[in-house]
C-alpha cells in the first residue's frame, strides 16, 4: 500500500488547490487520446476525434476529463485509503467499461506532464515524485478489483 | 516512421534545448533519480548523492546523444549503433527503465516550454524517444 508522509500530503494538497480542475482534466484526457491514439478505442461514442484540434475541443472529452479529474481530487482527500475510495470505480472499469489498467498508468503520466506544463519550475522534482506516487496509487486502486 | 510534421515538431523543440544540453540533461537526471530512485543503480559511478557538476556532465552526454538522434532521426539504427552496443554489452539497463526516462523528459519539456508545449510536440517527442529506446535495446538478445 502506498504511504504518504505528512509533508508530501501538504505539498500535494497545496498544489492541487491551484489546479484548474475545469480545464486540466480535459487537457489531460485530450493529450492521452492524441499521444496514445489507441486509447480512443474506449470513446467511440464521443463523436469527432479525427484531428488534434477536434479532440482538444471536443465537449465530451472536456466533460469526461473534468469528471476524471474530480475523481483525482477525491483521491487527494483520501490518500490513506485509495483502494477503498476507488473500489466501486474499479469494479465499474472492469465489469462494465472493460478498460485495460495500463490505460490508468498512461493517463496518470499524462496528468503529471499537464501539471508540469501548468506550473513550470514550481513543479519541482520532489513535487513530481509526490504526484507520480498519487497517480500510481490511483492506477493500482482502480486495478485492484479486477477479476 | 516519423511524418514530416512530427520531424518539424521534434526539430522545433530541439532548437530550444540546443546549447543548453548540460542544464536540461542535469534536470532530467535529477528528476529521474528523485522520482524513480531505483534508476540510480545504473549510475553508481556518480556516487550515492551525485552533485551538480556530475549531473551537468553526465546530463550533457545524454542530451548530446539525443541531439545526434535529432540530427539523424531518419537513420537512428546506424547512428546510435555504438550506443546500442554499449547498452547491450556493458550497461545492460533493463528495458523497463526507458519509459521512466521518457516520462521525466516530457516533464522537463513541459515545465520549460509551458504554454508552448503543444500536444503535437508531446506526441512527436514521445514517439521519437520511444524509437530511440527501441534502438538502444535492440541488440540485447
Amino acid at each position: 500500500m502506498v504511504h504518504f508522509t505528512a509533508e508530501e500530503k501538504a505539498t500535494i494538497t497545496g498544489l492541487w488547490a491551484k489546479v484548474n480542475v475545469e480545464e486540466a482534466g480535459g487537457e489531460a484526457l485530450g493529450r492521452l487520446l492524441i499521444v496514445y491514439p489507441w486509447t480512443q478505442r474506449f470513446f467511440d461514442s464521443f463523436g469527432n476525434l479525427y484531428s488534434e484540434s477536434a479532440i482538444m475541443g471536443n465537449p465530451k472529452v472536456k466533460a469526461h476529463g473534468r469528471k476524471v479529474l474530480n475523481s483525482f481530487g477525491d483521491a487527494i482527500k483520501h490518500m490513506d485509503d485509495l483502494k477503498g475510495t476507488f473500489a466501486d470505480l474499479s469494479e465499474l472499469h472492469c465489469d462494465k467499461l472493460h478498460v485495460d489498467p495500463e490505460n490508468f498508468r498512461l493517463l496518470g503520466n499524462v496528468l503529471v506532464v499537464v501539471l508540469a506544463r501548468r506550473f513550470g519550475g514550481e513543479f519541482t522534482p520532489e513535487l513530481q515524485a509526490s504526484f507520480q506516487k498519487v497517480v500510481t496509487g490511483v492506477a493500482n486502486a482502480l486495478a485492484h478489483r479486477y477479476h | 516512421m516519423l511524418s514530416a510534421q512530427e520531424r518539424a515538431h521534434i526539430a522545433q523543440v530541439w532548437d530550444l534545448i540546443a546549447g543548453h544540453e548540460a542544464l536540461f540533461g542535469a534536470e532530467l537526471l535529477r528528476r529521474l533519480f528523485t522520482v524513480y530512485p531505483s534508476t540510480k543503480v545504473y549510475f553508481r559511478h556518480l556516487g550515492d548523492h551525485p552533485d551538480e557538476v556530475q549531473l551537468l556532465n553526465h546530463g550533457q552526454r545524454v542530451l548530446q546523444a539525443v541531439g545526434v538522434a535529432v540530427q539523424y532521426m531518419d537513420n537512428l539504427r546506424a547512428v546510435l549503433s555504438p550506443l546500442a552496443d554499449l547498452h547491450a554489452q556493458v550497461l545492460r539497463v533493463d528495458p523497463s527503465n526507458f519509459p521512466l526516462v521518457i516520462q521525466c523528459f516530457q516533464v522537463v519539456l513541459a515545465s520549460h516550454l509551458q504554454g508552448e508545449f503543444t500536444v503535437e510536440m508531446q506526441a512527436a517527442w514521445d514517439k521519437f524517444l520511444t524509437g530511440i529506446a527501441v534502438v538502444l535495446t535492440e541488440k540485447y538478445r
